[in-house]
């Protein structure tokens, strides 16, 4: 760090409320919109239940719904964990200003932990009507599902979910509780060194938690496909997430008289071009799953996506390919989008949009319905994902500084320059 | 001090024109300072030069955006399309193609290569155009002549004003270029002393290279319009030229000079010791037999089999109803008929339900099957002797059937 660079005004974080002249809190307006989400999405997801309940086939409908939902919710959390693992991993300089926001969403996971349960205990009890591998019987009728029972199992299943949103919460956890230590603490730079040497073992178990994640949620609805690429698939959506995210959040807070000008048009920059450079990988990882298995043609690998290419199914897909890469990649290319808040908040939510019509492409066709069924349960379980997390996270964030005050970077990321 | 008639050439040269003046700092803020005040006092013909780039050195100098994100784009999208093009154009139009049974227009397949050229125009054209839009390669310049210059790459921080400014005024600018505390302020001076032409080793070395990259050219371009008696030029012999003795070679060692040893008298392959005459041949010393082979079963399995080698290996011929109207009849007919078949002689397969052939015992049929008959091939390779007894057995039943038409 050059501390003789005349150009960035030296670190005086000295009362906690405002840095460099900045308001650095929110409370009262994250405490009523705490309030508020959560009523949402509490209430909707009442609505869900009630739904599901509805449909007579055994929450079958209510449990791909809600799965979805769920799946969308999480990849926001999961984001925050790997974007803010990622920043102490690289001592990266020009995000300490957003750090916070990354922080108070990552510890969004022990809530989602307990989100997880109407999948996660139907499972246990042997209800196989979304997974088929959860039924006993089932396996041992099935030669594959046989196969595949040692790890497709309800016991280990089980054991497997509480190490992931365990492993999640600690990290998340312990990143925001030292993080909020050393702004009271003597020794930053101490702390900061810390953080980053944890941030090389976290993120190698966060990687591989993310991916046996996502093949035990999602990829094991159809037991008898698979992709070595799956968990990279849903890690790209993870990331655009939270930088679409971040952007959000920063953006409200900033209309709440918070960060005006810690968070310059910068930092927006940085995760604009965070968010077309996912949307390209996205394309890329999920090209790359689907020509392996196009051009060998192995009927064991094409079934999966032969579900998803007729009908109704075909449409969405087509959509999917225009909505989620080819628009966002000519609209968030130019320099100037991604320095226009307005521009850039369409984009954010365009994305966070177009990241739930992925996991509804992931997911529902296993109602194995010809047409898309898209329906009143979908908006209400996204509705109460959504609730529960923004209001999960606007309590969390309330009575904290919406910055780290004494990150040695600090001074650095709100003087930060693109070139 | 008189007047000498010779007067000394003058050895002295001309002084050169002066290029700028040059002012050189210990740090970049001070750096970024000076540009505010060249900038702002309206200066366009100058720059600045750094050891790495300098945080908001283009806000001080006034440099506007570039336009090479618009020329990327444009270049980004020709890679698409030309990757598009290729494919599309040598896959699906000049020389249709199957790869994998897959479309001769196959998109998916294609991605991968149109992501490349993408990227690899765009990244080429990034390269050269940032080049060219910066003016380089600048092979000479007037600073090359200045040693101070050289810690433009180390530790000093410079700015030039060009005399060819609008705005350049000796001594007006030498104290604008002051009054910004430079380490040294300093005259730069065109270059009038190295030469202009290129090194001669350097054009020497680009005409022999030159030449050297036509030799692979010419040498392919002979062997491709010349005839040669030689053998094949054969680099890289790897296992080509054995010694060892293939089957149909001479081999002095033995009597009879061949290289392959002949088959012990009576010795059979594996699976085709043929015991039974009835059942292997159809006949039965010399006479053909007039019953199915014990080992042939007389059942509806064995006729279904018979129908449907028929219909594999004699329809095409002899036709569905054995009236030797198959497919391969009816080609022949239409190109007689078209005319295309002149000179052709045809005849037409044999109707299997004519008398002559019904008399026949069912080990002449075999046989025929086995052996052929005038143009009918032997089928002896295609069909197992079970499978001919089988047709056999079929045939006699289409024979049943009635007479087909002629």
């Amino acid at each position: 760090m050059a501390t003789n660079d005349k150009s960035i005004p030296p670190a005086k974080p000295t009362d906690g409320e405002t840095v460099f002249g900045d308001n650095v809190r929110a409370t009262s307006a994250l405490g009523s919109l705490a309030v508020k989400a959560g009523a949402v999405g509490v209430i909707s997801l009442g609505i869900s239940a009630a739904l599901g309940m509805s449909q007579g086939d055994g929450f079958r409908r209510f449990t791909l719904s809600y799965l979805t939902a769920f799946m969308w919710g999480l990849a926001i959390c999961l984001g925050a964990i790997y974007w803010v693992t990622l920043q102490h991993l690289v001592n990266a300089k020009w995000s300490t200003v957003l750090r916070r926001v990354g922080e108070v969403l990552a510890n969004t996971a022990p809530v989602f932990g307990v989100l997880a349960l109407p999948i996660v205990v139907p499972i246990f009890l042997g209800n196989s009507s979304v997974y088929v591998w959860a039924d006993h019987a089932k396996v041992e009728a099935d030669h594959l599902l046989h196969h595949k029972a040692g790890y497709l199992n309800s016991g280990f299943f089980l054991v497997r979910y509480v190490l992931y949103f365990g492993f999640w919460t600690l990290l998340a956890r312990f990143y925001l509780r030292k993080s909020l230590e050393q702004d009271k603490s003597s020794a930053p730079e101490g702390i900061r060194k810390r953080l980053q040497a944890a941030a090389g073992p976290g993120m190698i178990v966060y990687a591989l938690a993310v991916t046996f994640f996502s093949i035990d949620l999602v990829m094991s609805v159809d037991p008898y496909w698979f992709s070595t690429i799956f968990g990279v698939y849903y890690f790209a959506s993870c990331v655009l997430c939270i930088n679409s995210t971040a952007a959000l959040s920063a953006m409200w807070l900033q209309n709440n008289g918070a960060l005006k000008k810690s968070v310059t048009t910068e930092h927006f920059h940085d995760l604009g071009k965070m968010m077309f450079a996912f949307t390209i990988f996205w394309a890329y990882t999920g090209f790359a799953q689907f020509m392996l298995i196009w051009y060998a043609n192995i009927p064991e690998e094409t079934a999966w996506y032969k579900e998803r290419f007729a009908h109704g199914w075909g449409d969405l897909s087509i959509a999917l390919l225009v909505l989620h890469f080819i628009v966002p990649f000519f609209g968030l290319l130019s320099r100037h989008v991604k320095r226009n808040r307005k521009a850039l908040a369409f984009w954010a939510f365009w994305i966070l949009g177009v990241v739930y019509l992925d996991m509804y492409w992931l997911i529902m066709p296993a109602t194995h319905s010809e047409d898309v069924p898209f329906g009143l349960i979908d908006i209400t379980t996204l509705a109460g994902i959504a609730g529960v997390l923004i209001g999960a996270a606007a309590f969390l964030a309330k009575n904290l500084t919406l910055v780290p005050v004494k990150d040695p970077r600090l001074a650095h990321s709100v003087a930060f320059e693109n070139i | 001090m008189s007047h000498d008639h010779e007067t000394p050439k003058s050895s002295e040269p001309k002084p050169a024109p002066l290029h700028g003046l040059l002012a050189e700092y210990e740090s970049p803020w001070d750096l970024i300072e000076a540009a505010k005040k060249v900038r702002e006092a309206g200066f366009s013909r100058w720059d600045t030069y750094t050891p790495f780039p300098v945080h908001g050195i283009d806000k001080a100098m006034g440099i506007r955006m570039t336009i090479l994100p618009w020329i990327v784009l444009g270049a980004g999208l020709t890679g698409l399309a030309c990757g598009i093009l290729l494919q599309w154009w040598t896959n699906a139009v000049d020389y249709p193609w199957i790869v994998s049974g897959k479309p001769f227009w196959s998109i998916p397949a294609n991605v991968p290569i149109m992501f490349e050229m993408t990227v690899l125009f765009s990244a080429i054209t990034t390269l050269v155009g940032m080049l060219m839009l910066n003016g380089l390669p600048h092979p000479s310049h007037p600073l090359d002549l200045k040693e101070r210059f050289a810690r433009a790459t180390d530790d000093r921080f410079f700015l030039l004003v060009q005399a060819s400014d609008p705005k350049f005024d000796l001594k007006l600018t030498r104290n604008l270029l002051s009054s910004t505390n430079p380490a040294v302020l300093d005259d730069v001076n065109e270059d009038r002393t190295t030469s202009n032409d290129l090194p001669k080793l350097f054009v020497y070395g680009m005409v022999i290279l030159t030449a050297a990259a036509a030799v692979p050219f010419a040498l392919a371009f002979k062997a491709r319009f010349t005839k040669s008696r030689d053998t094949r030029i054969h680099l890289i012999g790897d296992m080509d030229w054995q010694p060892k003795y293939k089957a149909q070679r001479q081999n002095p060692f033995f009597a009879d000079t061949r290289a392959q040893r002949e088959d012990v008298v009576g010795t059979v392959a594996v699976g085709e010791f043929q015991d039974d005459d009835a059942f292997f041949k159809g006949k039965q010393g010399t006479a053909y037999v007039r019953t199915f082979p014990e080992r042939v079963q007389l059942n509806d399995a064995t006729i279904d089999r018979g129908q449907a080698r028929y219909g594999i290996y004699c329809a095409p011929c002899h036709g569905l109803a054995g009236d030797g109207k198959g497919m391969v009849n009816q080609r022949a007919e239409q190109l007689i008929s078209a005319g295309t078949g002149k000179g052709m002689a045809w005849v037409q397969p044999s109707n299997i339900s004519q008398d002559y052939i019904k008399q026949q015992p069912v080990g002449q049929l075999y046989e025929t099957i086995t052996n052929g008959i005038r143009n009918m091939p032997a089928y002896a390779s295609q069909i197992p002797p079970e499978d001919r007894w089988a047709i056999v057995m079929y045939l006699r039943a289409l024979q049943r059937k009635g007479p087909a038409a002629p």
